[in-house]
């Protein structure tokens, strides 16, 4: 039998770890960032088996314990493992970004879609609403709303996807209008397709094309926004170890000296925000190739 | 409004001046207080931030407690009995039902205006007419009617003879005000001047407001008119600084006097710290969780029993208040003296409490939910070791924080609606059937999960009545050992009262309303 | 246009403070009222009516500049906000002066050699500054230069403990202090605003970097850019002329940051007890003081509209024709 084998190594492109590299190799921005985002949703999702102890298992004596061979993030304020706490934590940061880019998707697209395509006076309405949203400081809105309508975490995953929608309403209403005279959009349309489908067969794959990077930056929004609320007080019920919440009851104690209560959750926050943005920068740079010559 | 922008820096830098030059033979000497927030309003009927700890130095009343000294030497106030103060003498009639105060001559305010019969009408007449805090007052003290009979002389006709009104007379509810000043301020629909009093005072008592700026603090002078000795500190700057670690740091350094309101971690912190003096006395309240016998499943004794057995006394005392309060066994605390009897039942004892449960039917574990809100710093904490404690007897607890005006909103009378969560009641008279009246008496003002026990309050009823001691000790223990049997109560500790101070702070005497009277407190060595 | 738009943020918030248990009347009658009070408390502060005649009453004083009054606090909405807003203005200003001035250069710095050293490490750092929650960095670094190096005064607001408020001139303690030769006064205020605006210029200075970056990229691969390349001018002249193109969307842009500034500072507010507008407006809407958070979210909004219209009067007329004129 003759030798019938490529050289794999060499063909970039026609296996799974050559496609890898070469995405990273035309964009490490991306790589890194996968990479960082897969990291923590490993965390997330083996986090009952690889944390040491509960999410809210006290440790009555031991309140404050600074780190050590116990606690490797030592104890917080109720006596509870900083560390296992940050694993648990990561749950909490993908449950809120999954379902709230999943909102904003649903809300903005089609709005998007349809306001970009009709035109008139829905389009109006719509950029007027969106007018109104955008003057509004979203922390300040979600704050308010979040305050008056109870501390739930369903609530701040509402707030957040109704908040961010019209981002994505607005970017697909831009490409919507860019297809809308383009050729095949009036083939479709005198071979006598009914709107609903040139909306959501012909027009939403190319419109959502340019979204895509958005997506991962907006995930790392709501894992922000969600941490920050918590941090103001609002959104999450204790004892959750959502790691906004984490740092609002570390920030007590910063002061007297027991850092690590804020400074863990903290720091994966951090991660996971730059691990989303990276994704998203590197996304735009894999997706957009026209736009790269800009650096982003 | 002009509003001074340079008299809170000025004055905290003469301050900080005589601080550190050790106020030698500086005419005025000035406390710095480090509080949480500028003082909103100076209305007794309405407590807003710095209320309380600024009126309790404005106002005073026609009677005052003891000072005696205590088995360690330290000064404290006799909380058994008063003595004459803005009134010189009074006499009591008619079974004890009426008393007649006769007014000391020569207590003015700030004004200039002396303390007349009509004054203390006039107060009485506002706290009636509002309805709060000061109308509770007249409903305990058992005050049918108030009438100046002279300049000198007004008359009190009570329902029932008893020993908390003259207890009553002593603090700030209602707040004696000064009514010729108070008139000046009235409107056609403001007539007790509420307006004005969440600026200004007009008082009677050694202190009076100067100033004040929102978002900085406010200025309190010393009322050259009082009639008692003057006070060492002839002017208060009442600082805003919420952070708690601000606070610490800066007594630490010196540059604040007082440190108010510290939390717990800087408290412990504070103790090992040679910089700053920290004073404890006991508390008088207690930290608790309530349970409203209205709702399932509290309304079953044995649930609420299991409860108590479930409660891991001991990790609260250590994880919530860092063995920082004073592990409570009673409904009173043990500064009540001869009426305090321990009578809690209950410690942790996991296998009562699975077997009551199992008894009330709940063997397969319980679902309750515990509301709770920052009325107090250790909701928070109590709330988690709570979950965590009842937990292990296999009761499931879900937590919930509410907002502060909705826990306000839903505790008050005619509401009373939350199932199960944390409350402290501070009793500002130091007298058993007072604060048995407070927090369980059907009409008590405390009685937030709504305990309706007809029995309980007929003692209670008769231990506000009873005059002779012997009697009065053994119906306060009747009563505690009822409340306690009947287990609406889940009572962890009594959260000790702390000074912090700079180190040349003396003369800390603690009153029952929990703040910082500053007119005993000098700054020496 | 403008004003559609107010009105529009303004009944948003009137419902959204009204609605769930955010009902002050409790906490204000205190624990010992009754019945009759509360109705009574419930009738001053207008709440027995109906939900619009409450809007319509709302907006008739709102036009006679009556913003209404902080139950809280007992005072004017109005005093409040021009009490506090100076404080919030001064962090802000300083914050996005420093921001803007390092950001631009380096952003454009970065764009001259694209994926060089200074490039990756600009970006690195700018991407650093979107990642960090505010408050975060601003608790850490209150620990590192306050608790353990000593540094940084206590986070206690703009002035230390010793020091008086400056006559007020423009609202910011530092330059009045200066003006008005208060060095004690200046240093403390310099003091208190050091920690706070460094962090703050970090967070602001990411965007602009990011931004300048991306633009003066586009300028410079532009049309004219190259022709004037072309052309062989000196690369001085022609950075020249890549900078006048770009500075509009760079100003623009720093414009529409700016809009949603004024609230991101607000936590910085709070965390070193600033006194400021943010910390007054957030502690509001987690009490529920309701025309103190109308009041704050007006201001905001107000705010944004006004620095939109200041911005296209600045476009207007900074937009010069795409030039080789140096």
């Amino acid at each position: 039998m003759t030798d019938t084998s490529i050289d794999r190594s060499a063909a970039v492109g026609f296996t799974t770890s050559g496609r890898i590299l070469g995405i990273a190799r035309r964009s490490p921005t991306f790589a890194i960032g996968f990479a960082i985002v897969t990291a923590f949703a490993f965390v997330a999702i083996f986090a009952d088996l690889i944390s040491p102890y509960g999410a809210i298992e006290t440790f009555s004596r031991q309140v404050l314990q600074p780190p050590g061979v116990e606690f490797f993030f030592g104890a917080d304020g109720n006596g509870m493992d900083v560390f296992s706490r940050v694993m648990y934590g990561a749950r909490y940061a993908f449950g809120i970004a999954v379902p709230a880019a999943t909102l904003m998707l649903l809300i903005g697209v089609p709005l998007g879609l349809v306001a970009g395509y009709k035109g008139g006076v829905l389009d109006e309405v719509v950029l007027r609403i969106m007018d109104v949203l955008r003057s509004f400081p979203s922390i300040v809105l979600a704050l308010a709303v979040v305050s008056a309508t109870g501390q739930s975490l369903i609530n701040v995953i509402l707030v957040i996807g109704f908040l961010d929608a019209p981002i994505f309403a607005r970017l697909v209403r831009s490409e919507v209008l860019a297809l809308r005279s383009s050729g095949f959009i009036e083939s479709a349309v005198a071979a006598g397709n009914p709107t609903w489908r040139i909306l959501f067969v012909h027009l939403m794959p190319n419109a959502i094309r340019g979204s895509t990077a958005m997506i991962a930056v907006r995930m790392a929004w709501a894992v922000r926004i969600s941490a920050t609320l918590a941090f103001i007080g609002v959104g999450i019920q204790a004892p959750t170890p959502e790691w906004g919440a984490m740092i609002r009851q570390g920030a007590e104690f910063v002061i007297s000296g027991e850092w690590w209560v804020a400074l863990f959750p903290g720091a994966a926050l951090v991660g996971i925000v730059l691990g989303f943005n990276l994704l998203g920068d590197g996304l735009q740079d894999l997706l957009d190739p026209r736009r790269k010559a800009t650096g982003k | 409004m002009n509003k001074p922008t340079n008299w809170l820096g000025s004055a905290a830098l003469a301050a900080v001046l005589a601080l550190s030059a050790g106020g030698a033979g500086a005419q005025e000497k000035t406390f710095i207080f480090g509080a949480v927030g500028t003082p909103a309003g100076f209305d007794t009927d309405a407590w807003l931030t710095g209320t309380l700890e600024t009126t309790v130095n404005v106002y005073e009343g026609l009677t005052k407690h003891a000072i005696v000294t205590d088995g360690s030497g330290r000064e404290v106030i006799d909380a058994s009995k008063v003595e004459p103060h803005m009134a010189e003498s009074w006499t009591v009639s008619d079974g004890g039902k009426v008393v007649t105060y006769k007014i000391r001559p020569g207590v003015k305010s700030p004004f200039g205006n002396e303390l007349s019969a009509h004054d203390v009408a006039h107060s009485w007449a506002m706290a009636k007419d509002r309805k709060r805090v000061g109308n509770f007052m007249v409903k305990v003290g058992r005050v049918e009617s108030v009438e100046a009979i002279s300049d000198s002389e007004v008359k009190f006709t009570l329902g029932t003879a008893n020993n908390i009104f003259p207890r009553i007379l002593s603090t700030v509810f209602p707040a004696l005000v000064d009514s010729k000043v108070m008139k000046e301020h009235a409107t056609a629909d403001d007539q007790w001047a509420t307006k004005w009093m969440a600026k200004n005072t007009a008082g009677f008592g050694p202190y009076h407001v100067e100033s004040v700026k929102p978002g900085e603090g406010a200025v309190l002078v010393y009322n050259k008119n009082y009639f008692e000795e003057k006070p060492y500190f002839t002017r208060v700057i009442y600082r805003e600084i919420p952070s708690a670690a601000s606070r610490a740091a800066l007594v630490k350094s010196g540059q604040i006097h007082w440190a108010d309101q510290m939390p717990i971690q800087q408290l412990v912190d504070l103790i090992k710290d040679p910089k700053v003096k920290v004073d404890s006395v006991p508390g008088t309240g207690a930290a608790t969780l309530r349970m409203n016998p209205n709702f399932k499943p509290f309304d079953d004794i044995r649930v609420r029993k299991a409860i108590n057995y479930a409660f891991d006394y001991n990790a609260v005392h250590e994880a919530v208040f860092r063995g920082l309060g004073e592990l409570s066994d009673s409904i009173l605390a043990p500064a009540f003296g001869a009426y305090y009897t321990p009578a809690q039942t209950y410690q942790t004892d996991l296998g009562k409490a699975k077997a009551l449960l199992s008894e009330a039917g709940h063997a397969n574990g319980l679902d309750i939910q515990l509301e709770y809100s920052d009325n107090w710093w250790w909701e928070e904490s109590l709330a988690i070791q709570t979950k965590d404690a009842l937990a292990k007897a296999g009761i499931n607890v879900a937590l919930k924080r509410i907002p502060k005006t909705e826990m306000n909103s839903r505790r008050r009378i005619g509401k009373r609606d939350i199932p199960f969560f944390p409350h402290l009641a501070n009793a500002f008279v130091l007298d058993p059937g007072y604060a048995f009246y407070l927090s369980a008496h059907s009409e008590g003002s405390s009685d937030v999960n709504d305990y309706n026990n007809p029995k309980f309050d007929a003692l209670v009823d008769a231990l506000i009545g009873e005059t002779d001691t012997t009697k009065a000790i053994a119906l306060a223990k009747e009563a505690q050992m009822m409340h306690a049997d009947d287990a609406t109560f889940v009572i962890s500790d009594f959260p000790k009262t702390y000074a912090v101070t700079a180190p040349c702070i003396k003369g800390w005497l603690w009153y029952q309303h929990d703040r910082v009277v500053w007119k005993h407190l000098r700054c020496e060595g | 246009m403008v004003v559609p738009i107010l009105l529009g943020i303004t009944f948003l918030t009137f419902m959204l403070v009204r609605i769930g248990d955010q009902n002050p009347v409790a906490m204000l009658g205190g624990p010992m009222a009754d019945e009759v009070t509360f109705a009574v408390i419930e009738k001053e502060l207008g709440l027995d009516k109906p939900f619009f005649v409450q809007f319509g009453i709302y907006l008739g004083n709102l036009v006679q500049g009556d913003l209404g009054e902080s139950w809280q606090s007992s005072e004017r909405v109005a005093d409040e906000i021009r009490n506090r807003l100076p404080a919030s203005l001064e962090l802000l200003v300083f914050s996005v002066l420093l921001g803007a001035l390092v950001g631009v250069p380096v952003g454009l710095r970065s764009a001259q050699r694209p994926n060089g050293l200074f490039d990756q490490v600009s970006r690195f750092v700018s991407l650093f500054g979107f990642s960090v929650p505010t408050y975060w960095i601003a608790l850490m670094s209150i620990f590192v230069f306050f608790f353990l190096l000593r540094w940084a005064p206590p986070p206690m607001g703009r002035l230390d403990i010793a020091s008086f408020p400056p006559p007020d001139l423009t609202g910011s303690y530092f330059i009045d202090s200066v003006l008005t030769g208060n060095w004690t006064t200046a240093w403390s205020a310099l003091g208190q605003l050091t920690l706070p605006v460094i962090l703050f210029s970090i967070i602001v200075a990411a965007p602009i970097i990011k931004h300048t970056r991306a633009i003066s990229l586009e300028v410079l691969a532009s049309d004219y850019v190259r022709y004037a390349r072309a052309q062989g001018l000196r690369p001085r002249t022609v950075r020249r002329v890549a900078l006048r193109n770009a500075i509009t969307p760079i100003l623009t842009f720093i414009g529409t940051e700016l809009t949603g500034l004024l609230a991101a500072v607000s936590l910085l507010e709070l965390i070193f007890a600033w006194g400021g507008l943010g910390q007054w407006g957030l502690n509001a809407i987690l009490l529920g003081d309701f025309a103190a958070v109308q009041g704050y979210v007006l201001v905001l909004a107000v705010f944004s509209v006004a620095i939109f219209i200041v911005l296209d009067l600045l476009v207007l007329l900074l937009e010069p024709r795409a030039t080789l004129r140096p």
